[in-house]
């Protein structure tokens, strides 16, 4: 294996052995992995040299990982970061506004599926960083909404939404066939191709979030429509 | 809410009872007027046989000397008095010269001057005529006619006067009757027939007193309607009360009776707590009991949840790094890797391991406890064993242990296994907690009605953030590779085990920098 030179990934977790799988597993993929048992060891690392990436537990001694993205986010509005959680209750705090985590993974999670997250979240802060390289990439427009497939990113008449990368899968599996209904097992696949243990109750939540976020931005939006028993399907008459 | 509970229609009828005791006294009144009725009557039979006396003894009755003694007689008598010869016909008439009869019957003159209270005007009140449709309701409902009480056809003016009791005096016994008097009245008269005998003892004729119960029947209808009207008013008086009761007893249980029904879902969670009450009486204390227990529930609940959530998230870290760590396993080539990573799972698995045994322990504390014998122990020496104990599995590694207090044995009541499992639990926190050469102090002492036992250490002490928390189970503050050997459960176990005997434990400072704990066990 040839010695990473990729970018910087900071990995803050107290679980030893987690930490060196999770180490391990991105090595492999090229990235340079800096290690941290607690919050409070990990901010003043940051404090000097900011990551390219930023994955962080949740409960940690010290100083929790919540904490610490806050932290994060005062140094840095455009670093990714990536939680691992272990507690559902704590997904809202994590991934709402206060926050801002881009994305994060229910533990226990399949390491594919974390490298090839953290392969869409870099993308995505350099497509951001560069300034309309290229022109306008890949789109697509459903009326007022518009997905930038390149930047992962979801605009809604003019006003960006903030969507973690599960949310904009999600969100893009449904748009691309209006009308047509997404099994659950069909929206697993498409926001977790990597990962085969996904249960459907996590779509559910993933969907509540994302109609929240889209109603957030404009109240009279509810475009995903339930079909029970089935599914979801993109209702959007726009 | 109902207008009217059960509760309220109960209190209603425990009120409408009392009220019914002046209806009791109106049944007495019955037996009152018996009474009075029967005096009337003697009064009635003695006047006549005076007349009798007076007028007999001769052969047949003289009608001038009877005509002019009942003359003389007049005003002075209330009754009525005829006197009829053997064949019944009228020979004299008390009332004929004066009033005619009707008008004896109308208004009895009062002998202590003016009218008596009208019995029309009583008679007539509008009260009175409804409480006598009531009682003459029920009087047609449960009490038989007697027969025979038609007009009194016998006694018009002018014809033979052979009612049955003169007819029963004429035959030389005593007659007496009781009939409504006739021509539309309501009053009843009373009728007594003596014979009047001539000189050889023969019946000569009959003397007929009679005497309207007016007079009386009208004083007691003023008794009754005076009752009646304090029955009403009664009655008046018990609903209101009754109102009131409900409004301030049945009104707050039905209040809480909402709450309890509105307190949990169909799946039975709880959903709120009881508003509780600032009301000093039982109520009060009922609705403050329901919001303590609601309060227990709750926290009950809680406790239930948390550990459920608890216990999946601490596997779910171990459950992490076994998954990666499988995955890489079946990616690597490298045999140093596949080694490592091999090794990692066992580690996690044995860690696992160890969790669920914690859990066992402490369910099973929690669950047993009170059940197992408990016998007087010597917490000294036992603690003594215990101490010598980890300094021969330290085999001289680890900090010293040192053991303080007075001399004499100290006695709590316990299982030893437990105690020993308690301490072994605390002296094991101390110990990973104490930096390289240092000192754990073990010291006991009595302290209230039991003994106290004080662990320090010098390691890095509690925060004072952390002095509950600590004894939560799975809370662990320790850095992140002592995890494998300790599962944030010991102090927990600890706290599970003191409190099962009724006991105390918390965290402090040792005065000598570290942590210091504080267990207290009821002798």
């Amino acid at each position: 294996m040839p010695p990473p030179t990729g970018p910087l990934i900071a990995l803050v977790d107290d679980e030893t052995s987690l930490r060196e799988t999770v180490a391990f597993a991105l090595g492999r993929e090229g990235y340079r992995v800096v290690q941290f048992a607690d919050g409070l060891a990990a901010w003043r690392s940051f404090e000097q040299t900011l990551p390219d990436l930023a994955v962080l537990d949740i409960l940690m001694p010290e100083m929790d990982g919540l904490e610490l993205c806050r932290r994060l986010r005062s140094l840095s509005e455009r670093l990714p970061i990536l939680f691992l959680t272990s507690r559902d209750e704590e997904l809202d705090r994590v991934l709402g506004l206060e926050l801002g985590a881009d994305d994060y993974l229910c533990k226990p999670f399949s390491m594919r599926e974390l490298a090839a997250r953290v392969k869409v979240l870099l993308r995505r802060a350099k497509m951001r960083a560069e300034p309309e390289a290229g022109g306008a990439g890949r789109r697509l427009e459903r009326g007022r909404l518009r997905l930038d497939l390149d930047r992962y990113q979801a605009v809604l008449a003019e006003v960006p939404i903030a969507l973690t990368v599960t949310e904009f899968t999600l969100l893009h599996a449904l748009v691309l066939h209006p009308g047509h209904v997404k099994t659950r097992a069909q929206l697993i696949a498409a926001a977790y191709p990597n990962d085969a243990y996904v249960s459907d109750r996590t779509i559910d939540s993933h969907v509540k979030r994302l109609r929240r976020k889209l109603t957030g931005a404009d109240p009279s939006f509810t475009p995903i429509e339930t079909v029970y028993g089935l599914g979801y399907r993109w209702g959007g008459a726009e | 809410m109902r207008l009217f509970s059960r509760l309220s229609l109960r209190l209603l009828a425990f009120n409408l009872l009392l009220v019914f005791l002046p209806v009791a006294g109106l049944l007495y009144l019955d037996v009152y007027e018996r009474r009075l009725l029967a005096a009337q009557e003697r009064g009635m039979v003695q006047q006549g046989r005076v007349l009798a006396g007076a007028l007999g003894g001769g052969s047949a009755i003289d009608p001038a000397a009877a005509a002019a003694l009942l003359d003389r007689l007049d005003r002075r008598v209330e009754a009525r008095l005829r006197v009829v010869d053997a064949r019944g016909a009228l020979l004299a008439d008390s009332s004929r010269a004066a009033a005619p009869a009707a008008a004896a019957l109308r208004a009895v003159p009062d002998r202590k001057g003016g009218r008596p209270r009208s019995a029309r005007s009583t008679r007539d009140s509008l009260l009175y005529r409804f409480g006598a449709a009531l009682y003459r309701l029920w009087e047609r409902r449960f009490v038989p006619l007697p027969p025979g009480r038609e007009a009194d056809s016998y006694y018009r003016t002018g014809r033979p006067l052979l009612g049955p009791e003169v007819r029963a005096a004429l035959e030389g016994r005593y007659g007496a009757a009781t009939r409504p008097s006739g021509a539309g009245q309501r009053g009843v008269t009373l009728y007594s027939a003596v014979p009047v005998r001539d000189a050889q003892g023969k019946v000569a004729g009959a003397i007929l007193v009679s005497q309207s119960t007016l007079r009386l029947r009208a004083a007691l209808a003023g008794v009754r309607l005076g009752i009646f009207r304090v029955f009403l008013w009664s009655l008046l008086a018990a609903a209101v009360l009754s109102f009131l009761v409900a409004a301030t007893l049945t009104r707050p249980l039905q209040r809480l009776a909402d709450e309890a029904r509105a307190l949990t879902d169909r799946r039975g969670r709880l959903l709120g707590s009881f508003r509780g009450s600032a009301r000093r009486d039982e109520i009060g204390d009922l609705a403050r009991a329901l919001e303590e227990l609601t309060g227990r529930l709750a926290r009950h609940l809680g406790f239930i949840e948390s550990f459920a959530a608890d216990v999946s998230h601490e596997f779910k870290n171990p459950l992490a790094a076994i998954r990666g760590a499988t995955e890489l396993l079946a990616e690597v080539e490298d045999p140093a890797d596949r080694a490592r990573f091999a090794a990692l799972c066992l580690r996690e698995v044995a860690r696992m391991e160890l969790l669920l045994a914690g859990l066992r322990e402490i369910t099973g504390i929690d669950a047993h406890l009170p059940a197992e014998p408990a016998r007087t122990v010597d917490l000294k020496a036992l603690v003594a064993e215990l101490v010598e104990g980890l300094r021969v599995r330290a085999g001289g590694e680890g900090p010293r242990i040192v053991l303080a207090g007075q001399d004499g044995p100290l006695l709590v009541r316990a299982s030893p296994e437990r105690l020993a499992q308690l301490l072994d639990n605390v002296l094991d926190n101390a110990r990973s907690f104490s930096p390289p050469g240092g000192t754990v102090t073990v010291e006991l002492a009595p302290a209230g009605n039991g003994a106290r036992i004080r662990v320090d250490d010098q390691g890095p002490g509690v925060a004072a953030a952390h002095r509950e928390r600590i004894f939560d189970r799975f809370f662990s503050h320790r850095p992140g590779d002592q995890k494998g050997q300790h599962a944030g459960l010991g102090l927990a176990i600890a706290r599970a085990i003191t409190e099962g005997y009724g006991g105390t434990i918390r965290a402090g400072d040792s005065p000598g920098g570290g942590a210091r704990f504080e267990i207290w066990l009821p002798a």
